[in-house]
Parts: structure tokens; sequence; C-alpha cells
């Protein structure tokens, strides 16, 4: 394990440009306003979801509601048959709304790992989307350049007895505080699925990625991407959005 | 009867006691291997049908590598087809289409992931043992729509009971959300701690309406009328359905890739069986070897003496085997009797095991277990046997060769 470790580090060390880190910089704090760089105070946004597999694909166009690192609520839009399908995070709980049978459903524990939607997306890709805020203690690994700005490399190690999904998150970061990459690990330390920012432009009036895609390892033909047609961040949005009732009434 | 025979025989009388207790010896190993043998065999046997007929069946046929995956999207789509099909086949007892997905299931207070499988009501009942396991409410009829078949321990877990409305929410075959309610018919325990904790039934016609399945279902099963068949259907199946779609063909696997867990625990009992029995066989070799040694302690002054009026090392050898021999197949062709009777008895009776059906049940048995009886387990007992003492009694039979007959004469 430790040496494992050590090949890992050596690895990381190779691969990018190994320049002095900067130490005044804080990984910690470094990561935090990626984050809420990312996320914004609050935010709506309309989103693709491109759901792509060997022999087919689909697309779901999704409008998101996001408000600080905790809470979140999506509709599902179109296709029309699945129109009014809500899912809305509060905290590390989810539930989820169906239209068609008007019930709300918790997603139990045990379902967390299950994917969203039938997406690349775990559950709680989504419920624990600040876990690795809370959970990781994050470190520099390296630099690199993108674009002509400077890149950040983040190891994110648990901490002791966190409850976490991931081994290991290493984190790609601009400086000008854009999400570049993000690769989760499991325990063994063996990549299991990587998400990649690109397409980055001016969207809901700052530098933004337009397309996201999560992939898992080896498999280059199945993947999840999400494409943002529209992204408005706010200073805040009302505590009555991110509720059961506020789920239910299925906004159109 | 040649000089030898005769000389073996008055020999074997010469201490009667001990020879019955060796026979017995003998005879007693014999019977309990045929025994343990042929209970073993029907053990596996009655498992793996009681096993089948709780979900899997012997075969199944899927689309290829279903198995795998258990994708939504691997479906068999022309099961009409597959029906003309298995009409032609002989020796099929009966089959029935499932869909299967996997979906949360909500009841007012609690949610769980479990297997959702769409069911043919008529058709399911003569393939497993659902029908007959529900315990509360009634089993699904064919016109129902929107009802379910619920287990046990899920049932509890959700606090329902029958008449009660559950949700369920999954995802369809074209990536759609699949949600639905139904409410609760019937309640089932089928002995599988899995099954009744993550799995419920719903008529097959919803199913396929829920999950947009249209008219293709996920599994064919089948039930076969003999076990020894299962491998050539299988076989003559597969090379149909290679023909009906050369590209793309489906494929029929049988109970053994179906619950390979069932074929392990079968093995591993196996082994642990034979080792059992080797010990026994040691024992009983043992036993044999002590009764020669004895023998030829016992008559060393006599040997001497006829070796000094010139019988050869070789005929004395010839007629010690002789004696073991004798003895040796006398108990084993009595076990072999005994024992194929015992067998026969309780094999139309049946073992009444209902005392250890919490430990057996999570191998699908209950009730009584009928050993089988079988030129296999009747022989190959009582044969390891009678190799082994053959082995026992020619190591003292060999000694005669190296005495001397002046000390032999001396010997007291």
């Amino acid at each position: 394990m430790v040496k494992r470790f050590a090949i890992l580090l050596g690895l990381g060390y190779v691969s990018f440009t190994m320049i002095p880190v900067a130490s005044a910089l804080d990984a910690d704090a470094l990561v935090k306003a990626g984050f809420d760089y990312w996320r914004g105070n609050a935010s709506i946004a309309t989103v693709i979801m491109t759901i792509h597999r060997p022999n087919w694909e689909r697309e779901m166009t999704i409008k998101a509601w996001t408000r600080g690192q905790k809470d979140s609520l999506f509709y599902i839009e179109a296709p029309p048959k699945d129109h009014g399908n809500g899912t809305l995070k509060k905290g590390r709980e989810m539930w989820m709304y169906n239209p068609k049978v008007n019930r709300i459903i918790k997603i139990p524990p045990s379902m967390m790992s299950q994917s969203w939607m039938g997406s690349d997306f775990s559950n709680n890709d989504l419920a624990k989307s600040d876990s690795l805020l809370i959970d990781y203690e994050h470190s520099f690994m390296g630099t690199d350049t993108h674009d002509g700005k400077k890149v950040y490399v983040i190891k994110s190690m648990p901490k002791p007895n966190a409850p976490v999904v991931w081994g290991m998150q290493k984190l790609v970061i601009r400086e000008d505080l854009i999400w570049l990459r993000q690769e989760y690990y499991d325990e063994e330390l063996t990549l299991v699925k990587t998400m990649t920012a690109y397409e980055i432009g001016m969207l809901g009036g700052k530098l933004f990625p337009q397309k996201w895609k999560m992939h898992n390892v080896d498999e280059a033909d199945r993947y999840t991407q999400l494409t943002y047609m529209s992204l408005e961040f706010k200073s805040s949005l009302p505590d009555n959005l991110f509720t059961l009732t506020s789920l239910r009434k299925a906004r159109r | 009867m040649s000089i030898d025979v005769k000389m073996a025989w008055r020999n074997i009388w010469r201490n009667p006691r001990r020879t019955m207790l060796t026979i017995c010896a003998i005879a007693f190993a014999s019977l309990l291997l045929v025994f343990m043998l042929s209970f073993q065999f029907g053990s596996y046997e009655t498992m793996i049908n009681t096993s089948v007929k709780i979900h899997t069946g012997h075969l199944q046929i899927h689309a290829h590598e279903y198995l795998k995956k258990k994708s939504i999207r691997q479906v068999v789509s022309e099961p009409q087809e597959i029906a003309h099909l298995l009409q032609t086949i002989p020796k099929i007892e009966a089959y029935t289409f499932r869909g299967q997905a996997f979906s949360l299931i909500s009841s007012k207070e609690r949610t769980y992931g479990v297997a959702v499988t769409g069911i043919d009501p008529e058709r399911e009942a003569t393939v497993s043992r659902l029908k007959s396991s529900v315990r509360e409410g009634e089993f699904l009829a064919e016109s129902d729509k929107d009802q379910a078949l619920v287990g046990k321990l899920l049932a509890k877990n959700l606090h329902i009971t029958p008449g009660d409305e559950v949700t369920l929410l999954g995802q369809g075959r074209d990536g759609s959300i699949a949600a639905t309610v139904v409410s609760v018919k019937g309640i089932y325990s089928s002995g599988i701690d899995e099954i009744d904790r993550a799995s419920i039934h719903i008529p097959l016609k919803t199913f396929q309406e829920i999950y947009a399945m249209g008219n293709a279902i996920h599994e064919a099963v089948i039930i076969v009328e003999s076990l020894s068949d299962v491998d050539a259907i299988k076989r003559s199946l597969n090379v149909k359905l290679q023909s009906q779609n050369p590209d793309n063909p489906l494929t029929a696997v049988d109970w053994e890739e179906l619950m390979p867990g069932l074929r392990q625990s079968i093995e591993m009992d196996l082994v642990s069986g034979l080792i059992f029995y080797l010990l026994l066989i040691i024992v009983v070799a043992f036993s044999i070897l002590n009764t020669f040694l004895m023998a030829i302690f016992e008559r060393t002054k006599e040997f001497g003496v006829l070796m000094a009026i010139g019988t050869t090392p070789e005929r004395l050898t010839k007629v010690l085997l002789i004696e073991s021999m004798t003895m040796t197949s006398v108990g084993t062709s009595a076990g072999i009797i005994i024992g194929s009777l015992i067998t026969i008895y309780f094999q139309s009776r049946g073992i009444d095991i209902s005392g250890a059906s919490d430990l057996l049940s999570q191998f699908g048995i209950t009730g009584r277990i009928y050993p089988k009886l079988s030129w296999i387990s009747a022989i190959s007992g009582p044969l390891a046997v009678l190799i082994i003492t053959f082995f026992a009694a020619l190591y003292p039979a060999l000694k005669i060769k190296k005495m001397r007959p002046v000390e032999a004469m001396r010997a007291v």
C-alpha cells in the first residue's frame, strides 16, 4: 500500500512539470474557492444530459437549481414522457418525485451508490458533492498549464474515519478557479472514473466550462455528458424552493 | 475343491468369533458407504430440484450475455418464437416467460431497492413454487393488473400487508423513468432470505407496460422432466437458437450457471463426504491388517512345518489371500445387499429432516430427502473397501516369503 502510494506520487511528479509549489497558497482554500466558483451562491441552469452507451444514446433536458454547497433541485423537462420527474437533494438526503404516480420516494442509504437516472453519476455523486470539502484533506501534487494559465493538481485524501465513497480524488483546478478535471480513485487507489470539463466560455456572466463529461476508466463508449444550455448565478434562492412541497409541485 | 481352498476354508473357521467380527466390520463399512453415497446423491438431486423450482428453473433462455450484466435492454424480443421452439422439444415439462428489472419500492414509510419480476401467473405456477409459497393473501390471477406479490421479509421491512399500496420507481427499457403504484395481493415466503427480502412479482403484462418492454421479455424459464435430460436439451436448444438468429443468437443456460453457488456447495459437500469415507475405509483396512497379522503370528510354527515338508511360500501366500478375500467378499456382498435394501426402503419413504430445516432451508430443502440408489452409489464404496483390504492383506501374506522354516518351527 505504502509502496503503491509512493509509486503513484512519483508518477504524479513525473507527469506534471515539477515546479516547487507556492506554499503560500493553501490547497484547502483553493479547492474551496474552486468549488464556490463552480456552484456560486446559488444558480439556475438548464442542462442537457446525454447518456451514451455502445449501442444507444439518450438525451434529457434537466432544469437545475442549486444553492450553496448542499441544496439542489433537478427537474426533467424533456423527453415529454419523463417530464416533471424531480430530484431534491438537501444536505445528504435525496428524494425523487414522479408525477405519474404523484409520489415522493426517499432514496434509502443502500441505494446511494446506484446510478442517478441511468447515468454515470451515482446518487452519491450528487448527494455527497460537498463531501470533498468536508471529508478530504487536500495537498498540492504539482502544476501544469492550460490555455496559458497555471493549473494546480491537487491530491485529496479522505480524513481518518470520514464516511467517504472514494479512497482518493485528484483535482485539476486552473488558477482562475475553473475546475478542469476530477478523478475518482477507489480504496486501492486505482482510477475508477473521471469527470472532465471542457469548452470553457462565458456562461452566466463568468468563464465556465460548458461541457462536463463523466466516464468510467477504459470505457470510452460509455459516458454521460452534461451540456449547459443556460446558466444564471444568483445571490440567493428562497428556502421554500428546496422543500418536499416544492418538489411535488412539478414546476413547469 | 482344491486343497488350497479347503485349507483356507478351515483356517477361516479356526477362530469363528474373530472371523465374524472382521466380516461384520467390512459389511458394516460397505453398508454405510452404500447408504451414505445414495443419501448424498439423493439429497443433491432433491436440492437441485427444489432449488430450481424456487425461481431459476432447470434452464433459461436469455439474450446473449444477459447473465453477466442483467441490463434491462438485453431482451428476448420475440417470445412467441421461443414458445413455438419449446413446444417442439420433447421432455420439457413446463416453461414460462419473465421480465426482470431493478427498482425502488416504497411504502408510506420506507424505501428499498428490489428486483421486480414480471410473471405470467398461470404458467409461473407450473414452473416454480411461487404459488404454493404464498403465505398471506392470494396468488396473482390471469386478469390481474397493477397487483403484486411481495416477499415476506420485504413486506415486514416495508410494514405492508395485503391490500396496501406500494410505489415502484425504476428505469424502463428505453431509459425513461418507470413508475407505478401497485397493490399488494399476496405475500410469499420462499425460504431463501435474499428472495424474500428483495423481490416482488407483478403480472408480466403490467411489467411490460411500466418498463416500456413492448412484447419483449428477459428470460424464458424451463423445467425439464428429469435432471439427467438437462444437458441434452440445453445443447439442442443452443443449436436451434443459433440457427434461428445466427448473428445475435439467444443462449440457453442451465442451473449450474444460474446458481453457481449450488454447484459449489454440492462439490464441497461431496469432498468432505469423500474424506469421511476414506477415513472409514482406512479404519476397516487396519482391522483387516490386524486380523491377518494375528493369523500369521499365531501360525508361525505351523507355516514352518508346512514349509519344512515342502510347501512353497507362494502357495502359503495364496492360501492366506484366499482366506482374506473370501472374508472381504462375503463382507462387502453382505454390505451391498443390506445397504441396498435399507436404501430402497428409505427411497420409497423418504427421510424426514424437518428438524434440521433451518440449516437446510438455505439450500432450499424443506421436508423430506429421498436417497437415490444407483449403480455408482451401490458399487463404488464397497469396491474401494475390497481393493484397500486386498492391499492390507497382501502385506502379511508376503511376509511368509521371508520366513525360514527352521526358525519358524521354533517360534512360540
